[in-house]
C-alpha cells in the first residue's frame, strides 16, 4: 500500500462519518453511554478507595514503655525499623498529661513527680502494613509496657479495603468487557449497514488491507468522539458534584482536582480509541 | 484469455451448477452466455471473477489457473477485470464520479490519472453532465451506464457482464449494447450473460448456450436457440 493513499482513506472515513450521518451520530451516543457507564464505576471506585485509604490513614498504634526505661530513643529506632511502620512520634508523659488534662477538661491532674502516665510512642502505618504483627513485634521489645490499637476496627478497615479492591477491580473489568461489547456491537452495525460496499471494494480488485483501513479509521473516529463526550460529561459533572458537596468536604472527602479528571479523561480515550479501532476490524473480517 | 477443461461446480448441497464444462474464449472475442434461469451462467461468471472456486477441472484466464490462485493474487486477478451487473452494484452514497474513481483509487492510481480518466469514460458513456449526481437520481440506463464506466475505466482485458440488459426497457438496452459493442471492439473480450433474445438474434456474436450445467451448444455466429 502506497503512502500517498492515506489522504484518501482519511477523506473516505470523514466522508462516510457525515453521509451516514444518523447511523454515526447512534454509534456516538451508544459508545457515550457505554464511556459514561465505565467512568461513573472508575470514580465510584477511585473514591471508595481514597476513603478507605485516609480511615487506614487514622489508624495508629500506641506502645507504653516502662515507667522506669531512661533510654526511649532506642525503643523509637527498633519501632521505626519494623515492616509496615510509615512513622513514629514520641510523646513523653509530660505531654500525655497535657492530652488527658485537654479530655477530662481538668487542670493540674498531677505534679511532675507524681505523674504516673508513661512514655508513649505512636506509629502510623503504611498501607500494606500489618497492625496485628507490628504489634506483637512491638510488645516483645524490651522496655515496652503495653501495645494498644483498635484490632476490632482494624480488622474490619483491613478486610473492607481488601474486599472494596478485589469487587472494584473485578467491577471495573466487567465494565470494560461491557463497554468492549457495547462499542464492538455499535460499528458492526455501522459496518453492517455497508457490507455491499465492501462487497464491491473486494469486486474491483481491493485488497483487505485497502478495505480496512477506512473503516479502521471511521471507528477510531467513532471511539474518540464517543471518549471526547463521555469526558466532558464525566468531569462536568463531577466538579459540580464535588462543588455542591464542597460544604460536607470536611465528612466526604472526595478525590478532587486535576489528578483524577486527567487519569479518568485519558482511561477513556484510550477505550474509546482501543474498542472503536477493534470493533472496525473484528466487524469488517467477517466480510472480507 | 479464458480455457476450461472439465469445469465443474458442485455446491455444498448437492447441485451440480456445471458439469464439466470445456470451452476456449480468445482475446477481442464477444460471447453470449444464454440459458434458463439455473442453468449455470451466473456460476460461471463468478468462477472468473474468482468469487467462487471450481470442485474439478481447469479454469484458466489470462493464462492463470484461478484453482490455484493464492488469495494474495486474488486482488490482481479482479482487476483485469470488468464486471457489470443487473442490479448495477453502485454504491448510493457516492456521487457517480466517486462510484466510477472508486475502481481507480482502489488500485492506487495517481489522483492526475483517476480525473482523466474518469471524464474520458463519462464521456463515453454520455453522462459528463451527471458526474455530481448521486446513483438515486439516475435512471435504470444511466445507472448502467455508470456501472459500465466503472467497469471499464481500469482498462480491464475482460469484461464479464452478468444480465445487464436485466431491468431495462429495449431502447435503453441497445444504448448499453452499443457500449459493449465499442468496448469491445477497442479489444476487451466481452462475457455477456443475457435472457435477451432479440439482442443475441440480432447481434450474431458467439453464442455459449448452458442448460442444467452442461454446455449444449457453442456457435461461433448463433442465435438464442438453435436455429434449424
Amino acid at each position: 500500500m502506497k503512502l500517498r493513499t492515506f489522504p484518501y482513506f482519511l477523506r473516505e472515513a470523514f466522508r462516510s462519518l457525515f453521509r451516514n450521518s444518523l447511523i454515526s451520530l447512534a454509534s456516538i451516543a451508544i459508545i457515550t453511554i457505554a464511556l459514561l457507564l465505565f467512568g461513573l464505576f472508575f470514580l465510584f471506585i477511585a473514591n471508595l478507595q481514597h476513603l478507605g485509604k485516609l480511615a487506614w490513614d487514622q489508624v495508629e498504634i500506641r506502645v507504653f514503655l516502662e515507667q522506669e526505661y531512661h533510654t526511649p530513643q532506642i525503643v523509637g529506632q527498633q519501632l521505626a525499623a519494623l515492616p509496615g511502620v510509615k512513622s513514629v512520634k514520641f510523646i513523653p508523659k509530660e505531654e500525655g498529661v497535657v492530652f488527658l488534662e485537654q479530655i477530662l477538661g481538668e487542670k493540674n491532674l498531677f505534679s511532675a513527680e507524681e505523674n504516673p502516665l508513661p512514655d508513649c510512642y505512636r506509629l502510623s502505618l503504611t498501607e500494606a502494613a500489618e497492625p496485628a504483627e507490628i504489634a506483637r513485634r512491638a510488645a516483645a521489645l524490651s522496655g515496652v509496657e503495653e501495645v494498644v490499637y483498635g484490632q476490632a476496627f482494624t480488622r474490619f478497615l483491613q478486610l473492607v479495603l481488601r474486599l472494596g479492591l478485589v469487587v472494584g477491580v473485578v467491577l471495573l473489568c466487567l465494565t470494560v468487557l461491557a463497554v468492549l461489547y457495547l462499542v464492538i456491537n455499535t460499528i458492526q452495525l455501522t459496518v453492517f449497514a455497508r457490507r455491499q460496499e465492501i462487497e464491491i471494494m473486494k469486486l474491483v480488485g481491493a485488497t483487505n488491507a485497502f478495505v480496512r483501513w477506512p473503516f479502521l479509521l471511521e471507528g477510531l473516529m467513532l471511539g474518540l468522539g464517543g471518549a471526547v463526550l463521555a469526558s466532558v460529561l464525566l468531569t462536568k459533572g463531577y466538579n459540580i458534584l464535588l462543588q455542591q458537596l464542597s460544604s460536607y468536604s470536611r465528612f466526604i472527602p472526595l478525590l478532587s482536582g486535576i489528578g483524577i479528571n486527567r487519569t479518568l479523561i485519558l482511561a477513556l480515550t484510550a477505550m474509546g480509541l482501543c474498542f472503536g479501532g477493534l470493533g472496525s476490524l473484528f466487524s469488517v473480517k467477517r466480510y472480507l | 484469455m479464458i480455457l476450461t477443461k472439465n469445469l465443474t461446480k458442485i455446491y455444498s448441497n448437492g447441485v451440480v451448477a456445471l458439469d464439466h464444462i470445456s470451452l476456449t474464449i480468445k482475446k477481442g472475442e464477444f460471447a453470449f452466455l444464454v440459458g434458463p434461469s439455473g442453468a449455470g451462467k451466473t456460476t460461471f461468471l463468478n468462477l472468473l471473477i474468482r468469487r467462487e472456486l471450481p470442485t474439478s477441472g481447469l479454469l484458466a484466464v489470462n493464462q492463470k489457473n484461478l484453482a490455484t490462485l493464492r488469495k494474495s493474487e486474488v486482488p490482481l486477478h479482479r482487476r483485469s477485470i470488468g464486471g457489470v451487473f443487473q442490479d448495477y452494484k453502485l454504491l448510493p452514497q457516492k456521487t457517480v464520479y466517486e462510484n466510477i474513481s472508486f475502481a481507480l483509487e482502489v488500485i492506487e492510481t495517481r489522483p492526475k490519472e483517476i480525473k482523466e480518466r474518469v471524464f474520458s469514460v463519462l464521456e463515453l458513456v454520455c453522462l459528463l453532465n451527471k458526474a455530481n449526481v448521486f446513483p438515486s437520481e439516475l435512471s435504470g440506463g444511466e445507472q448502467q451506464r455508470v456501472s459500465l464506466a466503472r467497469a471499464i475505466v481500469n482498462r480491464p482485458l475482460l469484461l464479464l457482464a452478468d444480465e445487464p440488459t436485466g431491468n431495462l426497457d429495449p431502447d435503453t438496452s441497445w444504448g448499453i449494447m452499443d457500449l459493449l459493442k465499442e468496448i469491445n471492439k477497442r479489444g476487451t473480450t466481452v462475457v455477456m450473460a443475457t435472457h435477451n433474445r432479440e439482442i443475441v438474434d440480432q447481434l450474431r456474436k458467439r453464442v455459449i448456450a448452458l442448460e442444467h450445467g452442461k454446455l449444449v451448444r457453442d456457435a461461433p455466429k448463433g442465435g438464442y436457440t438453435l436455429e434449424t
